[in-house]
């Protein structure tokens, strides 16, 4: 079977001159549940962003559920975009629209796009965006602003908007940074079970170790845009944490 | 350096004041030719109030359709200038006109207009309509500039095409302030609308001119009431909106 994502010869320069993803080669498996580990500035923010052109690539291959991304036209972008949910360290929300309002947003990809600009959407498309605030646990909120949540609520929402653009992929890029301790489990519990359950593919950043290790099914390290280890959390050893982190730690 | 550019500030408006014939004594002795008038515009004639009413709402409606046609055709001026969300190759032309535009006044599009489609409240409307889409199209411009980018990337991740990024990651963001700011230029053209009937585009200002121009200095007064009473009422109610959104 091929690979869910395929990243090869990756390298991102973001202006003015910083090489933040310096080659770096990964396929991720379906149903794997990929954490990347890495400290602030180790490059997995933009490779995350890269894989869906939020970032382009200066240079290199993403393929994605079979897919290519890069040199992909307008409409074969945004066709490989649909597949690929995104959750944000800062949530990203619409904050003046309500909760079901910023689900409906991953329907964008699918909908007709002339009615969707007068702000209609399909039945079927509510019905489903309403069926992942459930799987969230937020289907009572779905009238209220997006701003009068809490912080864990916010990316429980963000995580029913992704899930809403019916993913062969979800990327998280650092989804339980901006959350204390109790929201952490609660987050990746819940990308757990969405990994579990629909068997989808995830590729998930962290900081912490703990966390990394108590969810993934395979941990990458990153350090200076390169992949320093890549393995299961059982094989991270002492070693490989002061290789992925340095020995200042 | 500081006190040079003080001293240097001081003689340029010297020299304006020698240039432009400013001198307090002329001011002084004036001054009994202001009580004059002053004393003739009291009381104001009630006769006129009819007048003066129907020419203040004349100078509402031309103030109130020319913004809300502004706030509409602004609005892709407004995406176009903006430097985060404008298509690159349309961004340096669109500010490039909209400065442009924006450099001349209501009042000398009002003498265009009078001139291209004749008298009344229309060419005032299109005069309000051509200063006002250019001026909202900056402001909308700057609150675009100043949006979280991180919805905007929420949305596009999503496969929604460039429209619908602008519809759900812009728009509601800059939503209430496009509102708000709309509002608030209402307020000021129908103070700009008040002195368009001066050059013959209809309002409230054309009874004042006339009334003044007939030395009937009661009528005049009657009208500038109510013109003050109109701004002030159309503040009060702009205000508490604007109050409202953001």
């Amino acid at each position: 079977m091929s690979a869910m994502i395929e990243v090869t010869g990756l390298r991102v320069v973001l202006p003015p001159a910083v090489v933040a993803v310096n080659g770096i080669d990964l396929a991720v498996q379906p149903g794997e549940f990929v954490v990347i580990l890495g400290r602030s500035g180790s490059g997995k923010t933009t490779f995350l962003r890269a894989i869906n052109r939020l970032v382009e690539p200066t240079a290199g291959t993403v393929r994605v559920a079979g897919r290519p991304v890069t040199g992909a036209g307008r409409v074969a972008l945004r066709a490989a975009r649909r597949q690929i949910g995104m959750v944000f360290q800062q949530f990203n929300l619409v904050r003046r629209a309500c909760v079901l309002d910023n689900v409906l947003a991953g329907r964008l990809g699918y909908v007709p796009p002339l009615p969707s600009l007068l702000g209609r959407f399909p039945e079927a498309d509510r019905a489903l965006a309403h069926a992942c605030l459930e799987q969230v646990g937020l289907a009572h909120l779905a009238g209220r602003r997006a701003d009068t949540l809490s912080g864990g609520e916010q990316q429980r929402v963000a995580i029913a908007r992704a899930l809403a653009q019916a993913p062969a992929v979800i990327l998280a890029d650092e989804p339980t940074a901006s959350l204390d301790p109790a929201l952490t489990a609660e987050i990746m519990g819940i990308l757990k079970s969405i990994n579990s359950e629909r068997r989808l593919t995830l590729v998930v950043s962290q900081h912490q170790l703990e966390t990394a290790l108590a969810y993934a099914s395979r941990i990458v390290g990153f350090r200076a845009g390169r992949v320093t280890f890549d393995g299961p959390p059982g094989a991270v050893t002492p070693a490989v944490v002061e290789a992925i982190y340095g020995p200042s730690r | 350096m500081k006190r040079a550019a003080l001293f240097g500030g001081l003689v340029v408006l010297a020299w304006v004041a020698w240039d432009t014939g400013a001198d307090p004594v002329r001011l002084i002795n004036g001054i009994p030719w202001i009580l004059d008038f002053l004393r003739r515009s009291v009381p104001p004639d009630p006769s006129v109030l009819p007048a003066a009413l129907a020419g203040a709402l004349k100078t509402v409606e031309i103030a109130l359709l020319g913004t809300a046609v502004a706030a509409a055709l602004a609005l892709p001026l407004g995406f176009l200038s903006a430097r985060n969300v404008a298509p690159a190759p349309l961004f340096q032309p669109a500010r490039v006109v909209l400065n442009f535009f924006r450099s001349i006044d209501t009042l000398v599009y009002a003498l265009v207009f009078v001139a291209a489609v004749g008298l009344g409240p229309f060419p005032g409307v299109l005069a309000v309509i051509a200063y006002t889409t250019t001026s909202l199209a900056k402001l909308y411009s700057e609150a675009i500039e100043g949006i979280e980018p991180g919805p905007v990337d929420a949305v596009t991740a999503t496969g929604a095409t460039r429209l619908q990024v602008l519809r759900y990651g812009v728009l509601p963001q800059v939503l209430p302030l496009f509102l708000s700011y709309v509002l608030y230029r209402l307020e000021t053209n129908i103070r700009a609308a008040t002195v368009l009937g001066f050059v013959g585009a209809g309002g409230i200002g054309f009874y004042l001119q006339t009334y003044l121009r007939m030395i009937d200095y009661r009528a005049a007064s009657t009208a500038l009431l109510v013109t003050i009473a109109m701004v002030m009422i159309v503040d009060a109610l702009s205000s508490k909106l604007r109050a409202r959104l953001v």
